[in-house]
């Protein structure tokens, strides 16, 4: 966290007169504290249960076997994998797309059809993933009822129905483009904000340079944005490990090569297992943890390299 | 010739609105990149104006397609959910229309419960969420309280780090919230993130207002009430939307702690119904897939209703927390 | 830098710290001196829960609050009349053991049922106020858990229990097999386990048999030939669509749709497709009494090939592999059947009448009233490998145990719940038939059923005195069947005479009675326990592909081998050792 310039001057007076002369915030952060001591720090102490045998009623130390098994699991090697690969493909896709539509939509010239687009696009972000997933679960269905197979048979382009969902091959794909679909109208708002402080000046100079539009779109808005693409990539690569939702709402037990991630991977190892060994998974999450902190900490220092302050 | 110049001409004004935007929802966020006046300039250069027609047009029908991609899919849910029949091709108007499937939804307790417990739970969970983003956010900005960095890493570690995923079902057991619906409102109660953003917005609100006060003999309370949240409508509107959203459309927590009906939310049914095809016996002739749809527009109503009108808070509330440099 | 540190530091401890301080916690308890069934008085020790108080009196244990976890079978659910049956449970229970009881109904009525159970079991203790007493498990779930030290041994109070008196000649095998070899006994069934039939629709079969020589009667469909040649009549048959006309549906109909193409998770796996699956059994099961991996066997090969090539054809509804029963069930009595299915493997007997309701309140076949849907008896092929329809396992009731060493809760829960939901009078009837003057009375009343719909219009009226069922809650149009208990699978029948006349429910329990054997036994050794789930994954997974088309049925099933040959060898070594020697505590 930056400092500020409503920092004052404070060392002249000792702690104790400025601690009692901030007693009405300490007060007001009570609740806070309190609040999040019980719902963040309590379940921290849980992490214990890695080195146990927790199953059922039985509990008893265990080390580090926990980890040792994960190591030695082939599904969970599978699933953090899948997590890197699914993650870093979607942040990419995501992006690169987001920027394409910025860039083309402020080229477009009238007002209201831009507002119009940007209303449209951000739309799907609204939307939970148990909602789109709902929605693409109809849609690709392969009985009779099931709008784009049916079409595309109808069209004669297909003869028998694709199975998108339960297909190894298909599913990264469909998922990729159902996360297209939800996510990156929204992506674009960023790159949105960053246009818009661009200054007119820029393209002026260059159409009196004779530059054509497709030439300031590739020197000026282009480099404009690149700051914020790094932004976002490195905000965002802290995050890959923690892909749940999108992936939990649309995988199935035929895809679990290609679409189990690090967090599903556990949800089913600790509520979709009879008689599960919660050590075990909380193992296999305090792991997740750690990259996941490791990576934070890694995309903090780029980002302190490239625009001078942290993430967090 | 004359209407490509209008163009031009209206072009950089798109672009200074939606940084207008931003700025407006800051308030007086003296952080914020300067304000940019109106310099609409008159391109003289008109030789080029032929290519720039057919970059236009394609640009129009790009667009024109990219909306269509996102619209039908709505439009298509919607269009069923009004249909009696389940027939799913590429039909995009009702053949045998219906208020079936909705009259259903608002009969049936097992699916108008949860709806009803989404509506609660949405406004419990975004004043909750307002109420520890603005607290924390506002001692966080007092940067001569001492112990302010100890408190900035006590919540920022909580970013990082996390129990997992039975330990902390574990304490919220202990807590009496599972099967508890208001799990959801405590679960999304601290938002770190959002409070960063609270803070951000609180920077912009002048020092001298608050030295005035002081001077006045408020407390922090009473400054907090009377001048920062008055100030700060705007960030309370996009914070509390973000809250609101990310309640409303919240199904995993549900999956994870919930086990009853009574208990549940409605994004949690929805899913039941569509993958377990559990839809309710009904005494409207519709079909099971009039029911999905339904399901599915009432689980994104709210938000598309609210939407036009408030799409200024939701975009402003990312600007100002991800772009500010 | 380093100051930050500290910060970060000092944050940690300090929190660490607080938390340790307030885990902790301990409850209540009371010594009381019980008399064992040896006449020996000892002292034990035994905890004040939220759920139940010690009477240091008597030394008894008084269950005040009852948690129980029922799936869908109890059909008296929140927006059913729910509320008035916990009423009237209440009033009756309490009324006989002398002190006030609460029941609560946890009721997860989805597919998530058993992970729901299991996280209910794992995380809490008893008195947590949402720890399960009693809870309904199916008979594979039954067999999961029979050895983990949650469930209580019940055998004991099984065979005191007042019911005992009552259980109708013939039925006491069905508690008694479920037995472990040294006796142990861990559920309670109430009723036997009902299996699945096979029903087709007539107005469906009737154009098949008109257009078909030497096939008149549904009798005649007898083998699997001929069976198959039916489905594929069924590609293109006269059905009415959403709007009541009829058209004709030229390959957009299926023949048979069904819940997965083998429920493999849930025993006894093929009796939604009994037909396809002949005398395949995916799972471990006794042959000649012993145990084998059914799924390895070349009669499971020639099934899933059997299914492919009917999938390849498009007899089957492809929506099979991903439709829960409820789906299913939707999917085939649908208003609109232009992409229906023709036959539809389900619950014998109240189901046959629930499928009829289902089909006249969706306006399907209006004309033919209760002669909608036509039993297919036993294909040959069934008769000679198996004999008939597999009468599942029992679904059962268990009880929880705390742990601790004496079995006073547990005896209370089962006198509370179980006792008296075979008292053949008035709980019982709460079980069988749901909550007085709510689901059944037996005032004089008179009402009508779809009084809009001249076609389906139904008069009941009844006298003073006489029983009968009312409208059901909340669907005005339908009469109220049976809650939880099926009258005519209950062990223990009712002795207050209280019986419902409906023919068809008589005709389909006869019907399967006459068509059934048992299903083999489930089971239970520890490897199999801890593989079950990626097993049951693994194994449908491969059905699955196999049935699409992906792959060979003998290539699926030396994948099996490769991957779960050695595990499958040694759960087969488990239970053949269990046969022989008294089986291995666990």
């Amino acid at each position: 966290m930056s400092k500020k310039k409503n920092q004052v001057n404070t060392n002249k007076k000792p702690l104790g007169m400025r601690i009692w002369n901030n007693r009405g915030f300490y007060l007001m952060f009570l609740p806070v504290f309190i609040f999040v001591l019980i719902m963040y720090y309590w379940p921290m102490l849980g992490i214990r249960y890695s080195f146990f045998v927790y199953k059922g009623r039985d509990i008893h130390w265990i080390g580090l076997q926990h980890f040792q098994s994960m190591f030695m699991e082939p599904e969970f090697w599978t699933a953090f994998r899948n997590t890197l690969v699914i993650s870093i493909v979607k942040l990419l896709l995501n992006t690169f797309v987001a920027v394409v539509i910025s860039i083309f939509l402020n080229e477009m010239t009238s007002l209201f059809c831009k507002k119009f687009v940007q209303t449209v696009i951000y739309l799907p972000h609204f939307m939970s993933y148990a909602v789109v997933a709902a929605i693409f679960t109809l849609f690709l269905s392969t009985s009779s009822t099931g709008m784009i197979n049916e079409t595309l048979k109808e069209w004669g382009w297909i003869q028998n129905s694709i199975d998108f969902l339960h297909s190894t091959k298909l599913w990264q794909p469909v998922f990729y483009i159902i996360n297209l679909w939800k996510e990156t109208g929204w992506g674009t708002v960023i790159f949105f904000a960053t246009l818009s402080g661009i200054s007119p000046d820029l393209y002026e100079a260059a159409d009196i340079d004779g530059a054509t539009r497709l030439q300031k779109m590739r020197y000026i808005t282009l480099p404009a944005l690149a700051n914020t693409i790094i932004i976002v990539l490195i905000l965002n690569i802290a995050k890959v490990l923690n892909i749940f939702e999108p992936v939990f709402v649309l995988y199935n037990n035929r895809v679990f090569e290609v679409s189990d991630v690090v967090s599903t991977y556990v949800y089913r190892k600790t509520f979709m297992t009879s008689l599960p060994d919660y050590g075990y998974t909380t193992a296999v999450g305090l792991f997740k943890s750690v990259v996941g902190c490791m990576l934070m900490l890694a995309s903090n220092w780029a980002s302190k390299k490239i625009r001078g302050r942290g993430i967090i | 010739m004359a209407d490509i110049k209008e163009k031009e001409l209206t072009a950089p004004v798109a672009a200074d609105e939606t940084a207008e935007n931003v700025v407006e929802a800051a308030e007086s966020a003296a952080s914020e990149p300067e304000k940019k006046k109106n310099v609409p300039k008159i391109n003289t250069i008109e030789a080029k104006h032929s290519k720039i027609k057919v970059f236009d047009i394609i640009n129009y029908a790009v667009f024109i397609i990219l909306t269509l991609i996102i619209i039908i899919p709505i439009w298509k849910v919607i269009s069923d959910s009004f249909n009696a029949v389940g027939v799913y091709q590429f039909r995009l108007w009702p053949n045998k229309p219906t208020f079936g499937g909705y009259a259903t939804i608002l009969t049936t307790s097992k699916l108008f419960r949860p709806l009803l417990n989404s509506f609660i739970t949405t406004i419990a969970g975004t004043l909750l969420g307002l109420l520890m983003a603005t607290l924390g956010g506002y001692v966080l900005n007092q940067y001569d309280m001492p112990g302010r960095s100890f408190l900035s890493y006590f919540l920022l570690v909580t970013m990082i780090f996390s129990g997992g995923m039975i330990p902390e079902y574990l304490v919220m057991k202990q807590l009496g919230l599972v099967d508890n619906m208001w799990i959801l409102v405590l679960k999304h109660g601290m938002n770190v993130y959002n409070l960063v953003l609270m803070k951000n917005f609180f920077e912009g609100i002048p020092a001298s207002l608050y030295e005035a006060a002081k001077l006045d003999g408020c407390s922090p309370m009473q400054i907090f009430y009377k001048i920062v949240l008055p100030l700060s409508k705007a960030a309370l509107a996009s914070i509390g939307l973000m809250f609101a959203v990310t309640v409303w459309n919240d199904y995993s927590t549900v999956q994870i702690y919930i086990t009853s009906r009574e208990q549940a939310n409605f994004q949690y049914m929805l899913r039941v119904m569509v993958m377990d095809g559990d839809t309710p016996t009904t005494a409207y002739k519709v079909s099971q897939s009039t029911l999905y749809n339904a399901g599915i527009v009432c689980a994104i109503l709210p938000f598309m209703m609210a939407y036009p009108f408030l799409q200024k808070y939701f975009v402003t509330g990312v600007n100002v927390g991800a772009v500010k440099e | 830098m380093k100051k930050r540190l500290v910060a970060l530091l000092m944050s940690t401890v300090m929190t660490a710290g607080t938390l340790t301080a307030c885990t902790s916690e301990s409850g209540g308890s009371t010594e009381v001196t019980v008399t064992d069934e040896e006449g020996n008085e000892q002292t034990v020790n035994v905890a004040d829960t939220q759920t139940g108080t010690v009477n240091e009196e008597t030394g008894t244990y008084e269950v005040t609050d009852l948690y129980i976890v029922v799936d869908g079978t109890l059909t008296a659910t929140v927006d059913n009349g729910q509320d008035a049956f916990i009423e009237q449970w209440e009033a009756a229970v309490g009324e006989k053991l002398g002190h006030e009881v609460h029941l609560h109904i946890n009721q997860v009525d989805h597919s998530d049922y058993a992970n729901t159970i299991s996280r209910l079991l794992t995380t809490g203790e008893p008195g947590d106020g949402s720890f399960p007493d009693a809870m309904i498990m199916s008979a594979s779930m039954y067999r999961d858990y029979q050895n983990t030290g949650y469930l209580w041994d019940m055998a004991g109070a099984y065979d005191n229990a007042e019911f005992q008196a009552r259980i109708a000649d013939g039925m006491e095998s069905i508690n008694l097999n479920m037995r472990t070899a040294d006796g142990k006994q861990y559920g309670f069934a109430p009723t036997y386990g009902n299996g699945c039939v096979t029903y087709v629709k007539a107005s469906w079969f009737n154009q098949y048999a008109e257009a078909t020589d030497g096939i008149n009667t549904i009798e005649d469909v007898d083998t699997y030939e001929e069976y198959y040649d039916m489905l594929k009549f069924f590609k293109d048959v006269k059905v009415q669509d959403a709007d009541g006309n009829e058209v004709q549906t030229g390959g957009k109909t299926y023949g048979v749709v069904a819940a997965g193409f083998g429920k493999l998770d849930e025993a006894p796996y093929i009796n939604y497709m009994p037909e396809f699956w002949q005398g395949a059994y995916p799972s471990f099961y006794q042959k000649d009494g012993v145990w084998v991996d059914g799924f390895a066997e070349q009669a499971t090969v020639d099934a899933l090939d059997r299914m492919a090539t009917a999938y390849a054809d498009g007899l089957i509804d492809p929506d099979t592999e991903d439709f829960g029963t409820k789906q299913a069930r939707e999917k085939w009595f649908s208003n609109d059947q232009t992409t229906s299915e023709g036959v539809f493997t389900y619950w014998a007997g109240t189901w046959l009448r629930t499928l009829t309701d289902n089909m006249s309140k969706q306006g399907v076949d209006n004309d033919l009233g209760d002669e909608r849907l036509l039993q297919l008896p036993p294909i040959k092929e069934i008769e000679d490998s198996w004999g008939g329809y597999l009468n599942r396992e029992a679904p059962v009731w268990v009880i929880s145990d705390d742990g601790d060493d004496n079995s006073l809760r547990e005896q209370a829960i089962f006198d509370a719940l179980f006792e008296t939901m075979l008292d053949g009078d008035t709980v019982q009837t709460l079980w069988t038939y749901g909550a007085e003057d709510v689901h059944w009375s037996t005032k004089a009343e008179s009402f009508t059923t779809n009084p809009d719909d001249p076609d389906k219009k139904k008069d009941y009226e009844y006298a003073d005195g006489e029983f009968h069922l009312k409208q059901t809650p909340n669907d005005p149009n339908t009469v109220w069947k049976k809650n939880h208990l099926d009258p005519a699978l209950t062990i223990a029948p009712l002795t207050n005479g209280f019986v419902t006349d409906d023919a068809l429910i008589d005709q389909g329990n006869a019907f399967f009675v006459a068509h059934c054997v048992d299903a083999p036994t489930a089971p239970s050794c520890q490897t199999l326990t801890d593989n079950l789930e990626a097993l049951t994954t693994d194994k449908t997974t491969l059905m699955v592909e196999v049935v699409t088309g992906e792959k060979s049925a003998a290539d699926a099933i030396a994948e099996y081998n490769d991957k779960w040959g050695a595990v499958s060898q040694q759960i087969i070594d488990e239970l053949n050792a269990q046969g022989s020697e008294a089986p291995a505590a666990q």
